[in-house]
Order: structure tokens, then C-alpha cells, then sequence
């Protein structure tokens, strides 16, 4: 990246309030903020299960660690297969704004391949810069293989930690190298309730928290086109009343109703 | 006919695909062939139907999905060291079970639609191979009996455009005795053929391979059976994609580290 540090926060996009816009800035800077997605209620709820989510397993020894996040980060917490701690991750999983993005830039059907969250803690470092499509060999192909769509439960800003990403890197359609690690990076600023729509060609990284005493949740949804692998085996670890009250759009999204691949017996498994 | 490892990189690299005969000896292929029709026999038995319309004209093509499921002979196949080494050599280290069927070709058989496995998965370009067959011969194939047919070098057919105005003139049939493997890279352009004989079923069994960051064919978690589960080995796990390590790659290592898994809180 040659943008020096003054010219790239320049380039962010601002908060807008439709799906309609939130795509052109997509398409635009491979990034989209909407404020306000989450009303009041919702996101105290949201908020309250993940920390509790995240306390029973700081509590348990449960807690996993994450390759890209930095070994020596210990405040830091990830927490894994949402879609099994708490009803309301399920909703988040398919709110009709965050599928309305994931229709528009990845088609239908799309699978969710991951719902976990970041929980930066104060002194947490930073993430290893990196595409959420690097496991595709590249020359990538023209379009974007996947979409992560992060809540944001707490608000988001250069102090807390907020996702920092190298504004118009997906341009570049193509992984960071070993050399691009240390490329200008800008925080996406976002109040809690928001979303933010990331290209999974853009670079980015969990932010530094700079703070004493704030952590900063984010749940994060990660959708791709279909053809790929799910990162969590949703068949082996999913609590089995989410796929029971499941609606016919997540039995897609987790895999269980699909057509030409993860069939049984040459059908869909539902 | 050419047989040594070198010999079939090149044919596979020239052509995209390599024909290996005499990996089952004639009264072993002669077996497999009995104990595919049961297989057949307790797959209809289960339910499940062993004619798709969405695949095949008409029912003389015998489709039997489900084989690791109906017979230890198709787990030792599947894994068989003559077929690892082939499926090294065009995936690399990286890959999984995307799919193990049977396509038994009866007389009046006809042919399926012009294909190339990557393409109907995978965006343009098709730079490198991200799927392959090991395909088992258990009889005789060749031309008339619904051998694949398959387009010599379409593996380097990068897009849909580089397609010939008239593929169908190009296909050529794989021609191989029973108990042979072949190997097809799956960017091959190719087709099953009609058996136009006048009593010969042609019987094979397509072991589908591909990159692990692609979605396999099946659900195996989904498919096959708990008696059947209880009995593979790690490795045999992995390659499945049972487990709770999944496309995570670089970050595999420290996801299958995991000290509790699912199954075992569960």
C-alpha cells in the first residue's frame, strides 16, 4: 500500500443509514458502517449474553485461542459457536439487514461459516493483518468469495480496539505479503448497535485496546459464496433446537438444506 | 500401456488424465463388482434411489451413493496407496473426501450432459486443479460399453471461452481393463459415455477428491451411520472432515488443539 497515514483516513467511508447506500460504499471502499441496526433493547440483550458467555468460559478454562491473534495477547477474548450459547445469536446470524448484504454481494444461497466473537481487553494487541478469503489460492476470482458482517455491542474506536482495515486493499484483489504487515491501517469507528459490512478481500485486523478499564465486544458473522467449507462443523458442534426452530433461510445458511453439494444419499439432508 | 510414477504425471499433465491397470487383480475386481450390487441391493433397500433423472437420461445408468457407508471394501478403496499417491500428485497435501459413488453403465445407458467437475463449482479462472476422480474400473472400459469420454488437455481450459465451438468432436473414450485406476485432474472437460453393447454392464466407482477448502460433495457427519463412524481411524476422520477442526487452515493448528471437543462435552 503507498497511501500515507493522513491520506487514509480520508478514505473511510461515512455511517449511512440504508442497505441501499451501505452497498455502494461496499462496492466503493470494501467497507460499510450502519449505525443504529441494533435498537436499545436488542443490543443490551446481545451484549448481556455474549459477556455472560464469555464469563462461563473465562470461569471454565474454555476459552480458545485464535492463530492470528498474537500469542503473548492475553486480555484479549475470542468466544466460538455463538449459534449454541444464546437464541439471540441466531437472530443476529440472519437479521434481515446483515441477509440483505450477504444477497447482494455473495447471491443466494450463501452459508455462514463462523459466528464468534472479539472481546478486546484493555492492553490487548493487536490482530495479524489479513483477508478473511486468504484460504482461496489466489489469482482470486473477480468477485468476493465472503462477507463478514460484524456486530458491534460496544462502541468502537481507535481506543477500544476497533477493527482496523487498509482502506482500498480489496482493490488490490489479492492477500497482504509477509512485507504488507505493517501497512496503514485506519480503526473503523462505529457506536454500539451498528454493523459493519467488511469485503472478505479487504485487510484488516483487530485494533490495539488502549484503554485501562473498557472492553469491546464484537460479534462477527462470516457468510461465503457455497462452494466453500464451513469453518465451524455446524453438524458436530450446533445445539440441536437452533437447526429444530430453525427457518428455512439458516437451515441454508448452516448447510442443511442445499442443493449440488454437502448431500446425503445424492440429496439435501432436509 | 504406462505405469510409472513419472509416466503418469506426464500423461496427466499432457492430458489430464493417467490410466494405473492392475491395481485389482481380475478375481478382486470380479468380487468388488458382486459386492457392489449388494451394496446397490442394500442402498435401495434403505431407500435410497439408484436412478437420478437430474444426472442420467434414463435408467440404465445405476447410480449407488453412500458406499463408505455399505461396505468396508469401499473405505479400503477409497484410501488404497496406489490412489493416495495419485491424488498427492495433482492436490498436494490439502485435500479431503468430497465423494464416493458408483456409476454402473447397462446397456441402452446414455450419456450425461459435457462437463468439467471444477467448473460447475468453482469461478473462473481455472488455474490449478482444486478436485480430481480416482476412478475404479471393475470391468472393462472402453468406447462402447458408456466408457467416460473426456477432452485430452481440457484441464488447461482456464475459462468457459477457451471451450472449442464443438466439444462433443473432441471426446475421446478412456479406455482401460478392469482393476485398473484412473486418474482425472477436475478441470477435465468430460462425459460418461452410452454402453452401446448388447449385454455388458460397465461398472465404476468414481472416488471424488478436492482442495479441503472446498465444500465436499457430502455431508458425511450427516450421512454416514454411527456403527460406521465408530469405526475409522483419525486419519480417515480428518480426511472426512468429521471433527471439529474445519476450513480454519493457518489457523488449524491452534482450533484442533482444543481440549475439550464438542463430542466430548457433549
Amino acid at each position: 500500500m503507498s497511501l500515507a497515514p493522513q491520506e487514509v483516513r480520508s478514505t473511510l467511508p461515512p455511517p449511512v443509514a440504508s442497505v441501499e447506500a451501505g452497498l455502494a460504499c461496499l462496492r466503493e471502499h470494501g467497507v460499510a458502517i450502519l449505525p443504529g441496526v441494533l435498537a436499545r433493547r436488542a443490543l443490551e440483550e446481545a451484549r448481556s449474553a455474549l459477556y455472560r458467555a464469555a464469563a462461563q468460559d473465562r470461569l471454565r478454562g474454555r476459552e480458545q485461542r485464535f492463530a492470528l491473534d498474537y500469542a503473548h495477547d492475553a486480555t484479549n477474548q475470542r468466544v466460538w459457536n455463538l449459534l449454541s450459547r444464546d437464541p439471540v445469536f441466531p437472530d443476529l446470524a440472519e437479521h434481515p439487514t446483515a441477509l440483505a448484504f450477504v444477497r447482494a454481494a455473495l447471491g443466494w444461497p450463501a452459508l455462514l461459516g463462523n459466528i464468534s466473537a472479539n472481546i478486546t481487553g484493555p492492553g490487548g494487541g493487536e490482530m495479524v493483518l489479513h483477508a478473511d478469503q486468504i484460504f482461496v489460492p489466489e489469482p482470486w476470482a473477480r468477485e468476493p468469495q465472503g462477507l463478514n458482517i460484524c456486530w458491534c455491542l460496544d462502541d468502537f474506536t481507535d481506543q477500544t480496539g476497533a477493527t482496523r482495515i487498509a482502506p482500498t486493499s480489496y482493490r488490490l484483489n489479492r492477500a497482504p505479503r509477509p512485507d504488507e504487515a505493517d501497512a496503514p491501517t485506519v480503526a473503523v469507528e462505529a457506536p454500539a448497535g451498528a454493523i459493519v459490512v467488511l469485503d472478505s478481500r479487504v485487510w484488516h485486523k483487530t485494533g490495539h485496546n488502549r484503554t485501562a478499564d473498557r472492553r469491546r465486544a464484537g460479534v462477527f458473522a462470516w457468510y461465503t459464496r457455497p462452494i466453500y467449507r464451513q469453518q465451524e462443523n455446524w453438524f458436530l458442534s450446533l445445539d440441536p433446537s437452533v437447526r429444530q426452530f430453525a427457518s428455512d433461510e439458516m437451515l441454508v445458511l448452516l448447510g442443511w438444506k442445499t442443493t449440488g453439494l454437502g448431500l446425503v444419499n445424492g440429496a439435501s439432508p432436509v | 500401456m504406462s505405469v510409472s510414477p513419472h509416466s503418469l504425471r506426464q500423461d496427466l499433465e499432457r492430458t489430464g488424465v493417467a490410466v494405473l491397470p492392475g491395481v485389482l487383480g481380475a478375481a478382486e475386481a470380479a468380487e468388488a463388482v458382486e459386492r457392489l450390487w449388494a451394496a446397490a441391493r442394500a442402498y435401495r433397500g434403505r431407500g435410497g434411489p439408484t436412478f437420478m433423472p437430474q444426472l442420467d437420461p434414463n435408467e440404465a445408468n445405476v447410480r449407488v451413493f453412500a458406499l463408505l457407508d455399505l461396505d468396508k471394501l469401499f473405505s479400503d478403496l477409497i484410501r488404497h496407496p496406489a490412489a493416495m499417491d495419485l491424488v498427492e500428485a495433482v492436490l498436494g497435501e490439502g485435500w479431503m473426501i468430497s465423494n464416493f459413488t458408483a456409476n454402473i453403465a447397462r446397456p441402452g445407458a446414455r450419456s450425461m450432459s459435457l462437463h468439467s467437475d471444477q467448473a460447475l463449482v468453482v469461478p473462473e479462472p481455472w488455474l490449478a486443479p482444486w478436485s480430481m476422480n480416482i476412478i475404479w474400473c471393475l470391468t472393462d472400459v472402453r468406447g462402447d460399453n458408456g466408457g467416460t469420454l473426456y477432452i485430452p488437455g481440457s484441464h488447461r481450459f482456464a475459462r468457459r471461452a477457451d471451450l472449442p465451438g464443438d466439444p462433443w468432436r473432441q471426446l475421446t473414450p478412456i479406455v482401460a481393463p478392469a482393476g485398473s485406476i484412473v486418474a482425472m485432474d477436475g478441470r477435465v472437460w468430460h462425459t460418461s459415455g452410452a454402453n452401446v453393447t448388447a449385454g455388458e454392464d460397465r461398472a465404476l466407482l468414481f472416488g471424488y477428491y478436492s482442495a479441503d477448502f472446498l465444500r465436499p460433495q457430502v455431508n458425511w457427519n450427516a450421512l454416514l451411520s454411527d456403527s460406521t463412524q465408530v469405526g475409522l481411524d483419525a486419519w480417515m476422520r480428518a480426511r472426512l472432515g468429521l471433527d471439529a477442526a474445519a476450513n480454519v487452515r493457518i489457523a488449524g493448528r491452534v482450533l484442533g488443539e482444543r481440549p475439550r471437543s464438542a463430542v466430548e462435552a457433549s
